[in-house]
């Protein structure tokens, strides 16, 4: 088997999440398809690690684990809010912003 | 793989080197870290009333030292921290910008007076909107003061962004910068959802633009086995033909501070951010934010892809001249005024690019320019749209700003040097900067460009001067927006916006020096 | 020293890259939310397997504990929190939109594929035990980079992790503006609202099963709405009463009242 075929998985499962993020409307969702692509960037980091014969991919990716736990408390609590404004029934003025 | 026990093979194993850091250089960052850290304690530990006078010393002090440390380091060139942060010229200049901008903004945050029920956030963004909570918070004066902590790591990580040397480091300071201004964008006063919404935006498209900007620096790394900005650089040059692997990764890596910089096709988030967050975030974020995203862009293009620039130069005129277009474009039929602003800031990056394009250091010199004008003409503009209210907030419908001469002249006179600014017209900072950046462009043989640029800036000029003569030659009506009396915060800062856009109007030469001296960055 | 690729590395890799390339495109294709979450599990489990697959245990591990443990948790305790019926609508905002969407981002990996595939083709991995020996260890590597090459990042990330703790604070933690409602107090609230003082009637009584999506029976065999949670009403989700068991009980309470 050639090594490359995890960094052809990497860009595989990056183009699905990238058709995720431009597909779904669900904020959720989207956010997942985000987290989706950032782990397709970390396997590519892990098997370019290998290929390349250093551990720098390693730290790297291990580093992005730990932005993304961030991030997604950060995500997450401004989405839970949002949704919480939106089922509450004192929306004055509602869907604001135009697309 | 042999996997030793704990404690095996210690004689054998390479020892342990301490980094090389030198903490002088690297302290406007730290200082600002420590502000930050130092204000989650004074919000853990100081009773409530007394939590925004202590955060604002906290804040201000931490800013003037930083810049202060940024002075000291004037004139060094240095590779520090195991090769991660490279202080050089340009680095140290848009750290210095970016703290004035900073103390600028913090200004416009602290201000008090024009909303006559606190500051411009939520008391509580915890609450739901048009709650029993919410007015409750309200009437009893709470203001959420964990504005600024957040603020202050969002500085510290601008300041780390624009002097970082290797991927993994822009990538932390990228989210040093950014996480908090995601927060920071829902947490408005008044029009709450919208706020919220503007949060979402710039989150999901935050993170996605991130997530790019991390493919992108993993195909670098596979092509040449580093993260290091000057490895890649070398590695380009001593591996001739071209690999898909570094063209695509260095495309998304472009991308994805493409996004940050808000250029045409990546620039969907800016007018919906910019219009919902709270209006002194906005400004915050539109002086700032470009300025790092720059620093960065910058950076990555000269020292890491300069080897490449026969193939990035033709994408980036292209997204200049898009960018110019369609924000110059759009913006005229805006009738909001922040969203005309934020089409206008999407119009002003794509002239910044045409600079970046040059690829000289006439270019770089001239980008840098260009930043430090836009950047304190924005702060200014925004502060004026933070003044300009009725009885539910900020009026920001273009309507209301019809008479607005008439009724406030002293106000309406800044807002119409930062509008002439903008436009570029001469003895404002916006004339020399376009001047600059269109002669560097010509020098380096991009006539063409410039020719797109100038009719842009002319379609620009349209709708920045419209507000102009709406202020001051239409009749005030029961509509027009008074103008609220600011507190010496707002005063401060917009009197400060308005003396630089002038000055560098003016007087441009000692600030022209400066960025001609700090045009190379070290590799 | 090269590190070859043996068998049972390429049959790990065909198994783990279907299984993760069908939970992305599960999350993708599912309409519920939920749903979505859980494909997206079993893609991280399976990334986490490559990861050991490819010499890097550490970061196999930490994938396991960090994005299966704790990230994906949080989503699926969000989506709870949220709604678990929230689902995408099918109707577009901007016509062809989608359509756009899937051809733009197929476009996207042909040219990714292609191009990281012809540029990779015939590529040997230098491998990592040299790497891995000069500390004597994966970890012991990491280790060394985190703290060394990488401190100041390292060090940066502490406030990344403040932000996310204050912002998950701001935005969530509600602060009270009064004193907290005494037990004698809520009670009479209770009371004086004239609304079912007591608890509401649990699920299943009388009736054949006691799962929550069962109605209570009324002594007149009819089912009680207040007996099942609102959430699973508002979705439909109410198990319908049997109508045998309706007129048996119905039968009972005449035989009882005669």
């Amino acid at each position: 088997m050639n090594p490359a075929n995890y960094i052809v998985l990497s860009a595989v499962l990056f183009s699905i999440g990238a058709i995720g993020v431009l597909v779904r409307r669900n904020a959720i969702v989207v956010f997942m398809c985000v987290e989706l692509m950032l782990n397709a960037a970390n396997l590519a980091f892990v098997a370019f690690a290998r290929m390349n014969g250093n551990l720098d991919g390693q730290v790297v990716a291990f580093f992005v684990m730990v932005v993304a736990a961030a991030e997604v408390v950060v995500g997450l609590a401004i989405i839970v809010q949002i949704f919480r404004t939106r089922r509450s029934a004192s929306i004055d003025e509602p869907n604001l912003l135009k697309y | 793989m042999s996997a030793p026990a704990f404690g095996m093979h210690l004689a054998d194993v390479v020892p342990f080197n301490l980094p090389s850091i030198d903490y002088r250089l690297i302290a406007p960052i730290l200082i600002l870290m420590g502000a930050g850290l130092l204000s989650v304690l004074v919000e853990a530990f100081i009773p409530r009333r007394g939590r925004r006078p202590v955060q604002l010393i906290v804040v201000f002090v931490a800013l003037l030292a930083a810049f202060a440390m940024v002075l000291a380091a004037a004139g060094s060139r240095a590779v520090t921290a195991e090769g991660s942060i490279a202080i050089d010229g340009p680095g140290l200049l848009l750290q210095g910008t970016l703290l004035l901008v900073a103390l600028l903004a913090a200004m416009l945050m602290a201000e008090r007076m024009v909303d006559p029920s606190g500051d411009a956030f939520a008391p509580r963004a915890s609450t739901l909107p048009g709650s029993e909570d919410e007015r409750q918070f309200t009437q009893r004066g709470y203001l959420q003061t964990e504005i600024w902590p957040l603020f202050c790591f969002s500085v510290s990580g601008m300041l780390l962004f624009v002097v970082s040397n290797d991927l993994l480091i822009m990538f932390v300071a990228l989210e040093i910068m950014s996480l908090p201004l995601y927060l920071l964008a829902g947490m408005a006063r008044r029009r709450r959802l919208l706020s919220q919404e503007a949060a979402m935006k710039y989150f999901l498209l935050g993170a996605l633009s991130s997530a790019f900007f991390l493919y992108g620096s993993a195909l670098l790394y596979g092509f040449s086995g580093s993260i290091d900005l000057p490895v890649i650089a070398d590695q380009i040059t001593a591996k001739p033909s071209q690999s898909w692997l570094l063209m695509i990764g260095a495309a998304f890596v472009l991308i994805g501070l493409l996004f940050k910089v808000g250029a045409v096709p990546f620039h969907q988030w800016v007018p919906d951010v910019y219009q919902g967050s709270p209006t002194p975030v906005t400004g915050f974020m539109a002086a700032t934010v470009k300025i790092a995203a720059f620093g960065a862009l910058l950076r990555v293009l000269y020292v890491a892809l300069g080897g490449l620039q026969w193939d990035w130069a033709p994408m980036l005129w292209i997204i200049a001249i898009l960018t110019m277009v369609v924000g110059s474009v759009i913006a005229i039929t805006q009738t909001d005024i922040k969203r005309m602003l934020a089409y206008s800031s999407i119009a002003q990056a794509g002239f910044i690019l045409v600079g970046v394009v040059a690829a000289t250091r006439e270019g770089l010199a001239s980008a840098l320019f260009y930043l430090i004008a836009y950047a304190f003409t924005t702060i200014g503009a925004f502060a004026v749209i933070a003044m300009a209210r009725d009885s539910s907030g900020e009026a920001t419908h273009l309507s209301r700003w019809a008479g607005l001469g008439r009724k406030s002249p002293i106000v309406a006179t800044a807002f119409t040097i930062f509008m002439l600014a903008l436009a570029g017209i001469p003895l404002t900072s916006g004339f020399i900067a376009k001047f600059s950046v269109f002669t560097a462009a010509i020098a380096a043989g991009d006539t063409w460009l410039v020719i797109v640029a100038v009719l842009a800036s002319l379609v620009a000029a349209f709708f920045y001067l419209r507000v102009v003569v709406l202020m001051f030659f239409a009749e005030p009506g029961p509509e027009t927006a008074t103008v609220a009396v600011p507190s010496v915060f707002t005063t401060v800062a917009l009197a400060a916006g308005a003396t630089v856009t002038v000055v560098l109007g003016v007087v441009p030469q000692p600030v022209l020096e400066m960025v001609a001296n700090a045009d190379v960055f070290i590799r | 020293m090269s590190e070859g690729i043996n068998l049972g590395e390429t049959i790990v890799f065909w198994v783990c890259a279907g299984l993760a390339t069908l939970g992305a495109l599960g999350l993708v294709l599912s309409r519920k939310a939920v749903h979505s979450a859980l494909w997206m599990a079993l893609t991280m489990i399976n990334l986490a397997i490559l990861y050991v697959a490819n010499s890097a245990p550490f970061l196999g591990m930490v994938q396991v504990i960090v994005y299966t443990g704790a990230v994906m948790m949080l989503f699926l305790f969000v989506l709870m929190v949220v709604g678990v019926d929230a689902s995408d609508s099918l109707i577009e905002t901007i016509k062809g939109q989608r359509a756009a969407g899937v051809l733009l981002g197929l476009a996207l990996g042909v040219l990714m594929v292609w191009g990281i595939g012809s540029a990779l083709a015939g590529v040997a991995p230098a491998g990592l035990e040299r790497a891995n020996e000069i500390d004597g260890g994966n970890v012991q590597g990491i280790a060394r980079m985190i703290f060394t090459d990488y401190l100041v990042a390292f060090e940066a990330t502490s406030a990344l992790l403040i932000t996310a703790a204050m912002g998950a604070m701001v935005l969530a933690h509600r602060e009270r503006w009064a004193a907290r409602p005494t037990q004698e107090q809520l009670s009479k609230a209770r009371f004086l609202s004239g609304e079912h003082p007591g608890n509401k009637p649990s699920p299943g009584i009388y009736a054949r099963h006691n799962a929550v999506d069962t109605p209570a029976l009324l002594p007149d065999g009819t089912p009680s709405e207040l007996s099942v949670p609102r959430p699973l009403r508002a979705r439909g989700d109410v198990r319908p009463v049997d109508h045998a068991d309706m007129t048996e009980i119905a039968e009972i309470e005449e035989v009882d009242a005669t």
